[in-house]
């Protein structure tokens, strides 16, 4: 409940933040200091369940556990190091950077929605608040027209899918025996499924698919995440793609864990599409931004290994998707924090970069081998679990042997970036980066590391239940 | 016959005539006026039906704003009699099979409502009071509707970074 009110309030302070003071730096310190106090509520929720600040009867409509919080508090603490790493990208994505950081903040309110709903109407108005302002940073850089394309594509997509969305809760409503929105209501129980419900339930999967930008659902992913400005486009892929996975489990893991033999296969084959899809056009791709737009399907296509997971005894699944969101979170925003820097977005542009820039080098590659799933790195530890959650399905064997196959197509097109830092020669550029920048890029690059030494300091915090 | 069996039939003929009319007036402008009188007709029946609310958003939501919209893409577009363009045959069919489908839809629905009982509980039942609404509004539903609130906050904000010149 904390981070709910926290963030919207904050999203109205950022708003007034640009009214008053015509110095920018105030948005960029406003939004920091938002980011951290939203990330200490979050800490202070968790710690306390049951015991928030605010004392809010939601009527059952929401429910806070440790896997949405400690999720939140991983949206949280990735934003902050996105504001300290990007914050200045931001601000010269156009002239209002007070309300692009609000609506930020307003995402982060639909991110916490999407973690702790207990009903499908907070499951759409979280989805909503989730997708309306980043339809609308996605267009923010308003004389380009790439970035105009891309909102416009990314808007009416988003817009399809919303009416997906809602139409699958209207035939589960219709399909629950009391005529109720809440997710414990509409599962079916021992009783064999009615068509209302499988036709609810398969809308329902379609529309989170999208969100999700799961294959075949995503062609709009590509596109808007090359068009929008850079800076956006590690927030989008990287906080809000973790919020709607988490949106994804709870519903299935909640709801639809009685009709799993309805969906588990179809979930399977999206998965293998998805994980075909996105590594194999990544490999074609001649830009680094879109070959990372590519690859973030891709690693969707692993992410959702948590959902064909979700009816595992032990909290397998969750776990693995959090490990899973924490490693592709904070290795995105590294490299989009690097990329944004630099004028040339192609393979070429990353020539000789260990030469002039060695620091930005080494830990764009540390970025790099994460998202690879090299050992050592978080990355390795999440993509471990994800198989392991899919061997013990037990049925799923096929898709392991794929997913490992499809892992090392991921190494080539990420090495190749690696490689053009290393061993290529390239023409000076300018990559603006100052001690601040450098160092904050270090941390990130060490927190990676720990996550793949000792996985089990973020995996843990999930079995606290109450201090 | 009481007042509101008077108002009832009143309402009814007056919606009837303007529906045909709206189909019928070569004119578009025409149709949308013709339109609005329906929907007023229409909303009238839900103020005997003691569903004050169903009534006030009907006149605002479509006699208001969609006709309003309407309204302005006929103008903008400037349509008019001479300009209506020859309509297709295969799309008058098609217009005919999709009436009679929803007549069939009708039809079927209510072959088998009984008639015997009273079929309309006008000035009583307490369901379309605002009253009743409010109570679920702010009672049950306190959250989602406090949490739109963000929702149409950020897409206000969004309103004003897109549209907002000097950039």
């Amino acid at each position: 409940m904390n981070a709910i009110i926290l963030s919207a309030v904050w999203g109205v302070v950022m708003m007034f933040s640009g009214a008053f003071s015509k110095n920018k730096m105030w948005a960029r310190y406003l939004a920091i200091a938002g980011a951290a106090f939203l990330l200490l509520a979050n800490i202070a929720d968790m710690y306390a369940q049951g015991n928030p600040f605010f004392h809010i009867d939601t009527k059952g409509m929401l429910t806070f556990n440790m896997f949405g919080l400690l999720v939140n508090a991983i949206a949280f603490a990735t934003t902050l190091i996105y504001f300290f790493l990007s914050a200045k990208d931001i601000e010269e994505v156009g002239p209002h950077a007070g309300e692009y950081f609000a609506l930020i903040f307003f995402v982060l309110c639909g991110v916490s929605l999407v973690t702790s709903y207990n009903n499908l109407l907070i499951l759409f108005i979280g989805i909503e608040i989730l997708s309306i302002p980043l339809y609308i940073l996605t267009g923010s850089s308003k004389q380009n027209l790439k970035s105009n394309e891309a909102a416009l594509k990314y808007f009416l997509m988003g817009a399809f899918s919303t009416g997906i969305l809602l139409l699958g809760i209207a035939f589960l409503y219709g399909a629950s025996k009391t005529g109720s929105f809440f997710i414990d209501d509409i599962g079916i129980g021992k009783v064999p499924p009615s068509p209302l419900f499988i036709i609810g339930l398969l809308l329902l999967l379609a529309a989170l698919s999208f969100k999700v930008s799961a294959a075949p659902f995503h062609f709009w992913a590509p596109d808007v995440y090359d068009g929008s400005p850079t800076v956006f486009t590690s927030f989008m892929i990287s906080v809000v793609k973790g919020a709607a996975f988490v949106a994804f489990i709870r519903l299935f893991a909640d709801s639809f864990l009685e009709a799993q033999p309805i969906w588990q296969l179809i979930m399977a084959l999206i998965t293998a599409a998805t994980l075909f899809i996105g590594n194999i056009t990544a490999v074609f791709q001649q830009s680094v931004k879109r070959m990372l737009a590519y690859s973030s399907i891709a690693q969707v296509g692993f992410m959702l290994f948590a959902i064909l997971g979700v009816g595992l005894k032990t909290n397998t699944a969750q776990e693995g998707i959090v490990l899973y969101i924490a490693a592709y979170s904070l290795a995105s925003i590294g490299i989009f924090a690097i990329l944004a820097r630099m004028k040339d977005h192609s393979f070429e542009g990353f020539n000789g970069l260990a030469k002039q820039q060695p620091l930005l080098a080494g830990v764009n590659t540390v970025f790099f081998l994460s998202l690879a799933g090299i050992p050592l790195t978080a990355g390795f530890f999440a993509k471990y679990y994800m198989l392991s959650i899919a061997l013990q399905t037990g049925k799923y064997f096929w898709l392991v042997i794929f997913a490992v196959f499809c892992a090392a197509i991921s190494i080539y097109y990420y090495f190749r970036v690696i490689q053009a830092m290393y061993f290529k020669e390239g023409e000076q550029q300018e990559v603006e980066a100052s001690p601040a920048f450098k160092g904050m890029l270090v941390a990130v690059a060490v927190i990676i590391v720990l996550l793949g030494i000792f996985p089990q300091w973020l995996i843990n915090k999930l079995s606290i239940i109450y201090f | 016959m009481s007042a509101t069996q008077v108002l009832f039939w009143f309402l009814s003929v007056l919606a009837i005539f303007s529906a045909i009319m709206m189909v019928a007036s070569k004119n578009p402008i025409h149709s949308v006026l013709w339109l609005i009188i329906v929907f007023f007709a229409i909303s009238g029946h839900y103020v005997l039906l003691n569903a004050q609310f169903l009534a006030i958003v009907n006149l605002i939501v479509y006699a208001g704003a969609i006709m309003v919209l309407f309204l302005f893409v006929i103008m903008l577009m400037n349509l008019n009699a001479d300009t209506e363009p020859q309509k297709n045959k295969w799309l008058k069919m098609a217009g005919v099979i999709a009436g009679g489908a929803l007549l069939l839809v009708f039809v079927a629905a209510l072959k088998n409502a009984d008639l015997k009982n009273q079929l309309v509980q006008t000035n009583s039942g307490e369901i379309g009071l605002i009253n009743n609404l409010g109570l679920s509004l702010f009672h049950d539903y306190v959250v989602p509707f406090e949490v739109s609130s963000v929702l149409f906050l950020s897409a206000m904000v969004g309103a004003v970074v897109i549209a907002k010149k000097n950039d």
